[in-house]
């Protein structure tokens, strides 16, 4: 694994998307530190003000203020916060259920294989933003909640696309070799199986995080996210859309951190594929 | 061919039957662990304990959990969703008015991202081995990065807004008539012979239908770039070549020809997600759809209109996958012999 992984550090696309990855989630891990205010500390006697750029802007507030005062800027940040936290929980949640499953389906075939199988397809005929508004519904708004309804809904992305990948590698001398060598099953799939999938898994980890990014800004936009005690790109997006023609940039800079943020993982994604030479059809995420 | 095709979708269909019944089974389940009490709902505010019991006995909410599945089931296929308990009526009804909006913009987004995607897959291509080939490739990471619900934001504010070019709420001006004949608004327009109605309507489906075709072009870009790559790398490419066919030669009558096909399965796939996608741009430009239905039954905890309407999104996919493999099958003389 350290071979094709280090190669990929040479390229320039993963170097580039990696930094910005990073720059996302140093704000997230350090919101308190980074952001000038408290980002649900209202003000006002300063409500909308542009953004510094701006006439009329209060130096005090680099981006502006929302229509309660709120620094758009220490909103954004800790905004950055709850993105990264839902995409890497739900991503790493769907990620290990529909691996295992993955697994198990393209390893011992059969009746296992039919019923994770006829699972998927009828997981699938589910459009997903439907799927997860009912979920949503169901479940209640919180944190946890979008998470758990994200994995509920993407563990499919995963189970689909490793499931062929699997049944590839499980076809391969040298997991038959294992086995003749008295390796049991789960120490075949853990010790050959699992490192020859694994760079499919980390590409597909990558774009999970964008899409999770996304269906965590929708959930917020129409107020079935994170809840009202924290600060969302979505439900920023949806407060700022009340006052777009007296403060655009309320509307267009949390626009642009979701659409930077995604870009970020979409271009890893795309990186690593490329770098670990992954068959991944265009299709599949 | 004909035969292949009908067996196809029959057999397709018949398959569907299962799933459907189980998603129905999965909605129904899910939708009844909510903490919310239907009964009590329907009733005024005022209503007694006694009377919230009756009206529990009356809707069958009393029963076990199976036997109210079976009992939904059965008006189901009837064509009975139950009552929606904010509008009061007949959630069926409801789904099956705010369809056509749905299914109008859902086919103009479909065209538009057809036309941007071979475009911008044609563009990409045309484009390989120049300096301007990797700026294309990260320029279509960065379109494939904005979802359609951040599109529709951005063409409101740029065009609606900030220009004021175009209109950016409703299916027509609210000074004109709505005629309601078929339910589809352009088609109604048409028949009834007011073309101010159908340039209305057709105003009012731009920004929207563009917010869905330009966040699902990307992706069909990229899949047509992507089989040309394959393709060219095909040794009757190079007999074409060899043969002196020019390069637009080569790329109209035979790359082109076999590169639709993995495109077509693919925009054929997108087609159903983006009928789905159609929901947060509906609530985005308050288009009378069934996505802004769905969007007021969740946050009032409309039960009945919730399952109707998730039924009716799982059935139109389901639908329309079916009819993609049908024509995969018409233009793939390979298929049609299995």
């Amino acid at each position: 694994m350290a071979g094709p992984l280090t190669r990929s550090l040479h390229s320039p696309r993963v170097l580039v998307a990696l930094g910005m990855v990073l720059c996302v989630a140093f704000c997230a891990a350090f919101a308190g530190l980074v952001a000038p205010h408290d980002p649900s500390e209202q003000n006002l006697l300063s409500i909308l003000t542009p953004p510094l750029w701006d006439a009329g802007a209060d130096p005090h507030f680099l981006l502006g203020t929302d229509s309660l005062g709120r620094d758009v800027l220490s909103r954004l940040i800790f905004g950055a916060r709850t993105a990264m936290i839902v995409a890497f929980a739900a991503s790493t949640g769907a990620m290990v259920i529909g691996s295992i499953l993955a697994h198990v389906s393209g390893y011992f075939g059969g009746v296992a294989d039919w019923i994770i199988g006829r699972l998927v397809d009828i997981w699938m005929s589910f459009p997903p933003v439907i799927l997860s508004l009912i979920l949503m519904v169901g479940l209640g708004v919180g944190l946890d909640r979008v998470i758990l309804a994200i994995v509920l809904v993407d563990w499919t992305r995963f189970c689909r696309v490793l499931r062929s990948e699997v049944m590839v590698v499980t076809r391969h001398d040298y997991v038959a070799a294992a086995r003749l060598l008295g390796f049991t099953h789960w120490q075949t799939i853990l010790r050959e199986i699992v490192p020859a999938t694994a760079p499919l898994l980390i590409t597909l980890f990558s774009l999970e995080m964008a899409i999770a990014i996304v269906v965590e800004a929708i959930l917020s936009f129409v107020g079935l996210g994170v809840g009202p005690d924290q600060v969302a790109w979505g439900q920023m997006i949806a407060d700022a859309r009340q006052n777009v023609y007296q403060s655009p940039w309320d509307l267009l800079l949390p626009i642009l951190a979701i659409v930077f943020t995604v870009a970020a993982f979409n271009l890893l994604g795309d990186g690593l594929r490329r770098a670990l030479d992954v068959r991944l059809a265009e299709a599949g995420h | 061919m004909l035969a292949t095709v009908v067996k196809l979708i029959a057999r397709r269909l018949l398959a569907a039957v299962p799933i459907l019944l189980v998603v129905s089974a999965l909605l129904f389940c899910v939708l009844r662990l909510l903490p919310v009490d239907p009964a009590a709902m329907s009733l005024p505010p005022t209503a007694t304990i006694a009377q919230i019991e009756a009206k529990r006995r009356e809707m069958g909410l009393d029963r076990p959990l199976p036997e109210q599945y079976a009992m939904w089931l059965k008006a189901a296929l009837h064509g009975d969703f139950g009552r929606s308990i904010q509008f009061g009526r007949q959630a069926g009804g409801l789904v099956a008015a705010s369809l056509p909006a749905t299914i109008e913009l859902a086919a103009a987004a479909m065209i538009l991202a057809a036309i941007l995607g071979f475009g911008g897959g044609l563009l990409l291509f045309h484009l390989r081995g120049t300096l301007f080939e990797s700026i294309a490739d990260l320029g279509s990471i960065l379109l494939l990065s904005i979802p359609e619900f951040l599109w529709g934001l951005i063409l409101l504010f740029v065009f609606g807004v900030v220009l004021h070019a175009l209109p950016f709420t409703g299916e027509v001006s609210p000074n004109l008539p709505q005629p309601d004949i078929t339910g589809f608004i352009l088609l109604d327009s048409l028949l009834v012979g007011r073309f101010d109605v159908f340039l209305s309507a057709c105003r009012h489906l731009i920004l929207p239908a563009f917010a869905l075709g330009l966040a699902f072009s990307p992706t069909i870009m990229r899949v047509l770039r992507s089989s040309l790559f394959d393709i060219y790398h095909e040794d009757y490419i190079q007999q074409a070549r060899l043969r002196g066919l020019s390069e637009t030669q080569i790329l109209l009558r035979h790359a082109l020809k076999n590169a639709i096909l993995p495109t077509l399965t693919l925009a054929g796939v997108q087609f159903g997600i983006l009928f789905s996608g159609t929901l947060l741009v509906e609530v985005i430009y308050s288009y009378p759809g069934m996505g802004n239905l769905m969007v007021d039954a969740v946050r009032n905890a409309d039960l009945p209109l919730i399952q109707a309407i998730a039924l009716t999104y799982c059935i139109v996919v389901l639908i329309i996958n079916t009819l993609v493999d049908a024509l995969h099958i018409v233009l793939n003389p390979k298929l049609r012999t299995h």
